[in-house]
């Protein structure tokens, strides 16, 4: 015969992966699955305070009831505990006697109150009735609790000897809780 | 296909440049800016207030929201333009305190390219992937010489000489061809 025939008929080559298809599938699926497995033991609602390690941001507020303003320099040498909190807020009357309680036992610790969005008068009626052991101070138009980066009540931020912020802590603090984190506010390991 | 590569290297990168810690937010100095006042103040503070989310809400900014929160931070806002701060110095002090969370838009920094122009580099990526495929496949069909399909022509015959009578028998049969041998053809014989 005189044309040659055409060897590409044959039966088509057992199908292979294309490498370029391989590598484009794992450079998508494999960082996502980093992303999820890094993130997986993390609370997606709580936001990291970009506070914490850093100098607490400066205030001057008045105490409730009159007095002399306090402010953050006045604590310089000592640890702070500042608890963000209103009296509208349920779960800052649980964490309230826990508080007070802390504030008399760690007495070289100061304790600071600062009352987020509510009014005075509200705020006098409810330490008379529940006692107060610390200052409560007035933060008139959220200035303080804006620099604090205050989310909602209560949040409670532990600051050492020299001002800065070591924790933040959301939500209802009791005895236990609070021990650790003056624990590491004075230095010591939790 | 430099271009796929290099974008799938970039996803590639995504874990890691995550694990590296956030650059830090510049700090405040003195206003950049100057002094504004009347109608133009209260567009730029509505502007920034577009560019804050606010804390206690879910999504929205601090210009939309009539949360006390919000109103305190538009208050600043204000304020810190009145002294002559401008939009950048203004969202990094709440970045200082809210975190990177409080801009509504993530500016652009580390891993945040990525959100920018991550989108636009799978579009080109995958563009060069159509193209690279459009031009393998036009090309796969000039070298076989023909715009038709793979089947022999009717004057093709297998090499194989017992293969062969059998086709020349089967075309006499099927088309009253005498010898198989096509009517026009002029070649094809022994």
């Amino acid at each position: 015969m005189a044309t040659a025939p055409t060897s590409e008929a044959a039966p088509p080559r057992p199908s292979r992966l294309n490498p370029w298809v391989l590598g484009a599938g794992l450079a998508v699926v494999v960082p996502l699955l980093a992303v999820l497995v890094m993130n997986l033991g993390r609370d997606p609602h709580s936001i990291r305070s970009p506070l914490v390690g850093r100098p607490a941001p400066a205030f001057s507020l008045a105490p409730v009831g009159g007095g002399a303003p306090v402010s953050l320099d006045s604590l310089r040498g000592r640890p702070a505990v500042i608890n963000f909190w209103a009296t509208w807020c349920v779960p800052c009357f649980e964490e309230h006697a826990a508080l007070a309680a802390a504030a008399r036992t760690f007495d070289d610790v100061q304790f600071l109150g600062v009352v987020y969005e509510d009014e005075e008068p509200r705020t006098q009626e409810f330490l008379a009735q529940r006692g107060s052991s610390y200052p409560a101070l007035m933060d008139p138009e959220g200035r303080t609790a804006i620099a604090f980066g205050v989310f909602g009540v209560p949040e409670t931020f532990f600051i050492d000897a020299r001002g800065q912020i070591v924790d933040k802590y959301v939500g209802p603090l009791n005895r236990g809780t609070i021990a650790a984190l003056i624990a590491r506010a004075k230095g010591g390991s939790p | 296909m430099s271009r796929l590569a290099l974008a799938l290297l970039a996803l590639a990168a995504v874990p890691a440049v995550a694990a590296a810690p956030t650059t830090a937010a510049p700090a405040i100095e003195a206003p950049r800016s100057r002094p504004l006042s009347g109608p133009e103040l209260d567009a730029r503070t509505n502007d920034i207030g577009g560019l804050l989310r606010c804390p206690v809400c879910q999504g929205l900014s601090v210009a939309d929201s009539s949360s006390s929160m919000a109103r305190n931070m538009k208050a600043e806002v204000r304020e810190k333009l009145a002294a002559g701060y401008d939009q950048e110095q203004i969202l990094a002090q709440f970045e200082r305190s809210y975190g990177e969370f409080v801009r509504l838009e993530p500016p652009m920094r580390g891993v945040n390219w990525l959100v920018w122009f991550g989108p636009i580099a799978v579009l080109v990526g995958g563009a060069g992937v159509v193209v690279w495929a459009v031009k393998r496949s036009s090309r796969g069909s000039e070298a076989t010489g023909s715009t038709s399909s793979d089947l022999p022509s009717r004057d093709t015959l297998p090499s194989d000489r017992r293969l062969a009578a059998a086709v020349r028998r089967v075309r006499e049969l099927a088309y009253g061809w005498p010898g198989g041998i096509p009517p026009t053809a002029g070649t094809g014989t022994s």
